[in-house]
């Protein structure tokens, strides 16, 4: 039985610009005693979640909703095991499969096979158990022969077919999705959203952030408003889309 | 209202939950907000205890290490990407170590009045160990850089990309290595059994790649002047250690080379591969540097590990 449960999270990021990543900078700092403080240590801290509470449970299809900026992809992240919160704790139980950036973790010069091989040894699957799912993720791809070219003369439609097909391919427990799936196209939409009930059963949890809407009510049961690192609403994705549009004119 | 459960801020640090409705009242959104409902079993399962800094950090490094399937399968696709397109491959390296040996070795042999057969294996295996040290430095600064797409799409233990990159210098290395049985027929050296004793020279040079690669690979991902500045060390440092020249060279300045752990390095390869015994001070040196560098190297992972991939 697959849950998440996230207990006070917090997410504080420092940005680092120009100086502050010189260490040269740094060490001058320390020594003339921070004349010069204002210039090296321009460090802005960014509080992108603050102090959030969530459960997500067996079968929930959960839409992530907001602005800009609101926290979504770094809750994905803090999901995902990728960002170890600043503060809070996060309890979790299930295999998760991330696709957060469609590009990023392919290798462009590699052809869509080994991309298929790499991308499970990330997923901590290996190319010997791995090379038995590249024909069923060639088929779902329609890729045809271009799984033997490089990905780089991939169109972008292809790339994201090629990424969901293998975050898909070991039926994970957890499947955390970022924006960019609705990129592709429509044909693409169904025959994904099809691939996710044929194993919905088998996959507890959803997660999906998109500024979509009319996805986001397609595809999920539980909608969480998120606004500057906190959850401003949570419900059912009809009413939690209605506050956001709400509060997205109200701003306007 | 039913069924419209809106809670928009939990606290529960430490003791019963308690509901803090008035923060809603700071959201534009306008929305009604009702708390939901909380029973003392919304929060009654275990929660596992925390662990702390250094047991994360030693279970990165384990599960990492346990891993080996993964690193070397990607430090051998490293290799390939790197010699794609090129007829000879990796064995690219091989030859330039030969050509670069046969050069150098002649006319340094004239110029330090050494003989060829002795000074030629000296300065080749010197050369491959060399290079091993400092491709493991320079290298060792990227380890987290260069994995910044994974770093940030999949939660593997950091440990991988460390391992990867030391797995990755000793495949190169090792096609190097691949002359080094050219020279002993050519230059008629015994071989045997006692060149097994380049074992554990071999072993404190891998665990002496990982701590370097973890703490350069952690201060680089911080601070991005170090891959430079580490590049500009190891240009001066080569002219100090005995790769070229001999250690008796130095005459009153042999202490300079007995103390460096890089020459220590190089010389508990190098020597058992020429048949003779490392000096003892460059197994005190470079066991020490092993035991520093680990700990060190240690408590700044145990310290920084969960901001690696907020500086990527």
């Amino acid at each position: 039985m697959a849950f998440i449960r996230l207990h006070d999270i917090s997410v504080e990021f420092p940005i680092y610009t120009g100086s502050s990543r010189s260490l040269k900078k740094m060490l001058l700092n320390t020594t003339t005693q921070g004349n010069i403080a204002r210039d090296a240590r321009d460090r802005v801290a960014v509080h992108a979640l603050s102090d959030l509470n969530l459960r997500i449970e067996h079968g929930d299809r959960l839409a992530l909703i907001g602005a800009n900026g609101a926290g979504k992809s770094t809750l994905l992240r803090v999901l995902a095991g990728i960002y170890e919160p600043t503060g809070g704790r996060v309890h979790a139980q299930g295999r998760i499969s991330a696709l957060l950036t469609a590009s990023v973790g392919l290798n462009f010069d590699l052809t869509g096979r080994e991309n298929i091989l790499m991308r499970g040894m990330y997923m901590d699957v290996h190319p010997r158990d791995m090379r038995q799912h590249i024909e069923e993720i060639a088929e779902f791809t329609e890729l045809g022969y271009y799984i033997d070219m490089p990905v780089r003369t991939y169109s972008a439609g292809m790339v994201i077919r090629l990424c969901f097909a293998v975050a898909t391919s070991m039926h994970p427990e957890i499947l955390l999705m970022d924006e960019w799936l609705a990129a592709g196209d429509a044909a693409f939409l169904t025959k994904a959203r099809q691939r996710m009930e044929d194993f919905v059963s088998g996959t507890s949890i959803l997660v999906l952030a998109s500024h979509s809407l009319p996805l986001l009510e397609e595809w999920c049961n539980r909608a969480v408003l998120l606004d500057h690192g906190r959850i401003a609403a949570e419900g059912s994705v009809a009413e939690v889309a209605a506050a956001y549009t709400a509060a997205q004119s109200g701003n306007a | 209202m039913v069924g419209r459960r809106a809670c928009v801020k939990r606290k529960q640090r430490r003791g019963p939950p308690q509901l803090d409705i008035g923060a809603a009242s700071r959201h534009k959104s306008g929305m009604v907000y009702i708390a939901r409902a909380q029973t003392a079993q919304d929060f009654a399962e275990p929660v596992p205890p925390p662990q702390g800094r250094a047991a994360r950090a030693w279970c990165d490094l384990r599960d990492g290490a346990a891993k080996s399937w993964m690193w070397t399968a990607l430090a051998l696709q490293d290799i390939r990407l790197r010699y794609r397109g090129s007829v000879l491959g990796p064995f690219w390296v091989t030859i330039s170590t030969l050509v670069m040996a046969v050069s150098m070795g002649v006319i340094y042999a004239q110029l330090f009045q050494i003989d060829v057969a002795t000074y030629v294996p000296y300065l080749t295996i010197g050369l491959i160990v060399w290079q091993l040290i400092s491709t493991l430095v320079s290298e060792g600064c990227e380890t987290f850089l260069r994995a910044d797409g994974i770093i940030q799409q999949v939660p593997i233990p950091f440990s991988v990309h460390v391992y990867r990159t030391v797995c990755r210098n000793f495949l190169v290395m090792a096609h190097s290595l691949a002359i080094v049985p050219l020279g002993y027929l050519f230059f008629a050296m015994p071989v045997g059994w006692h060149l097994l004793a380049v074992i554990p020279g071999f072993v404190l040079l891998a665990l002496n790649g990982v701590w370097i690669c973890l703490l350069l690979g952690l201060i680089s991902a911080r601070f991005r002047d170090v891959p430079p500045i580490v590049g500009a060390f190891l240009q001066v440092w080569f002219f100090l250690t005995p790769v070229i020249y001999p250690v008796a060279a130095l005459q009153n300045w042999r202490s300079l080379a007995e103390w460096n752990p890089f020459f220590a390095a190089i010389d508990v390869v190098r020597a058992p591969l020429l048949g003779a015994a490392p000096l003892e001070t460059s197994w005190i040196v470079l066991l020490i540097s092993t035991a520093i560098g680990s700990a060190f190297a240690f408590a700044m992972f145990a310290r920084f590990r969960s901001r690696i991939a907020y500086w990527m």
